[in-house]
């Protein structure tokens, strides 16, 4: 196989990209200048090479502990549970959460065949039991059927006196048109319902 | 070619690409369906939140007999069980029951398939916490039933003999109840007067009448449906719902 071949082989294996788009992205990387391609190939040997789950939260990173647990500043008091590693950046971005994160690696699935022992949720009872005092335990999981039987599961592990379990609310997106939002999320939001802040 | 609207059950959905997914539906009017749901991933998508697993709807779909995968026009839900995902006993058994349609359910349109998981994804979700695991049983038991691989159990499933009182054996290879001596070196599982009659209403559709199972009984009668559906209506390929459901109830 040629080498063009090899490549574009490998691009058509990532989510989301076709042959046709492989063989586009290839030949774009052929006609850069410079080495464009080597350091693209840098790149990825430097994420292979260096980045490894955090042992402690699950997170990805090049240390061990990751900069999350090993930041003195973080409430170590709690800690928020969610689906994958990428979740992580997707609350960090919001500044408004100073806890621990742990990362499950997935959901609770009987069809795809993902069961409890396939999740990361025995390193969680582990840090409950071993690590320092915590107060609450945030729910992150998707807002899915599978997301939320894994919130279930997980409850059902951390659940123990002194420790608040608690899950993200759902329903409607910021900004959004309640006339254009689908039952189901009018209904959740619904039933989430708070007293209006005075 | 216009949408065709059919009442769907989602048996499953997956993610296709960055913003789609690709559903198996359970329809009232054209049997099991895949469809892709375009854009169904994207925050503003129209399908919002109704394909979610085991919900029930109204489907359009855009139909071509040739095609595999059909394309979901839209999906209005009716019926979403969020208790299912509340108790993962419930989930287990929803999800086994979804497998079971999903791999085995013939091609053809079923009326009485579609009712019946109807019916029973209601019952799951809303049966006393006690009454599940006959629930349950109740659920898969019927189905495989409805799928005809009803076991025998009102005569000898090898010679038609008829069957002794109380104790009796069950062969899974055979698909049923055993005569004393067609039981004789074969491999059975011995059930006693009580048991036996747990399964001829499990299978009969009279579970209303079992009430609740001990732990250790109730994880028998799961044992003795796996080994079943994997001897006869499973195609040597794993049943990997029905697995966690056996494993985790």
């Amino acid at each position: 196989m040629s080498a063009i071949e090899e490549l574009i082989g490998e691009f058509a294996k990532l989510p989301g990209i076709g042959r046709k788009t492989a063989t586009r992205l290839t030949y774009f990387l052929l006609k850069q200048p410079g080495d464009a391609a080597r350091r693209l190939a840098d790149a990825v040997h430097g994420i292979a090479d260096r980045v490894r789950p955090c042992s402690v939260c699950g997170n990805l990173g090049e240390v061990d502990p990751c900069a999350i647990c090993a930041d003195p500043r973080r409430d170590t008091s709690v800690i928020c549970v969610v689906e994958e590693a990428s979740d992580i950046g997707a609350i960090e971005r919001t500044g408004e959460y100073r806890g621990l994160y742990h990362v499950l690696g997935g959901h609770l699935s009987p069809l795809d065949g993902v069961g409890p022992d396939d999740l990361r949720i025995e390193g969680l009872r582990v840090r409950l039991e071993n690590g320092t005092t915590i107060r609450e335990i945030i729910v992150a999981t998707n807002p899915s059927m599978e997301g939320e039987v894994t919130a279930t599961y997980v409850r059902g592990v951390v659940e123990r006196p002194g420790v608040r379990v608690t899950r993200i609310a759902l329903g409607l997106p910021v900004g959004g048109d309640l006339e254009y939002a689908d039952s189901v999320t009018i209904a959740r939001a619904l039933a989430a319902r708070r007293e209006m802040a005075t | 070619m216009p949408p065709v609207s059919t009442p769907a059950v989602v048996l499953h959905a997956f993610p296709y690409g960055e913003t789609s997914k690709i559903v198996r539906l359970l329809t009232l009017e054209h049997g099991v369906q895949s469809a892709i749901a375009k854009g169904a991933r994207r925050p503003n998508s129209k399908f919002g939140a109704c394909l979610q697993l085991l919900s029930e709807g109204t489907a359009q779909l855009y139909l071509k007999p040739t095609r595999e995968l059909q394309t979901l026009a839209e999906f209005d839900v009716i019926v979403q069980r969020p208790e299912l995902a509340r108790d993962v006993d419930r989930y287990a058994a929803g999800a086994a029951l979804a497998e079971l349609v999903m791999r085995f359910s013939p091609a053809e349109p079923h009326p009485e398939i579609y009712q019946l998981v109807v019916a029973e994804l209601d019952h799951l979700a809303t049966v006393a916490k006690e009454e599940l695991d006959a629930a349950a049983l109740g659920a898969l038991w019927g189905t495989v039933c409805a799928l005809g691989f009803a076991p025998n159990i009102g005569v000898c499933a090898r010679d038609g003999a008829e069957l002794p009182g109380g104790t009796v054996a069950f062969s899974v290879a055979d698909g049923g109840f055993l005569c004393r001596r067609c039981a004789r070196g074969t491999a059975t599982s011995k059930l006693t007067a009580s048991d036996r009659q747990v399964l001829e209403r499990l299978i009969t559709g009279r579970r209303a009448e079992i009430g609740s199972l001990s732990p250790r009984h109730a994880a028998a009668h799961r044992r003795l449906l796996a080994r079943f559906v994997e001897r006869h209506v499973a195609d040597g390929r794993e049943l990997r719902a029905l697995d966690f459901w056996q494993g985790h109830s």
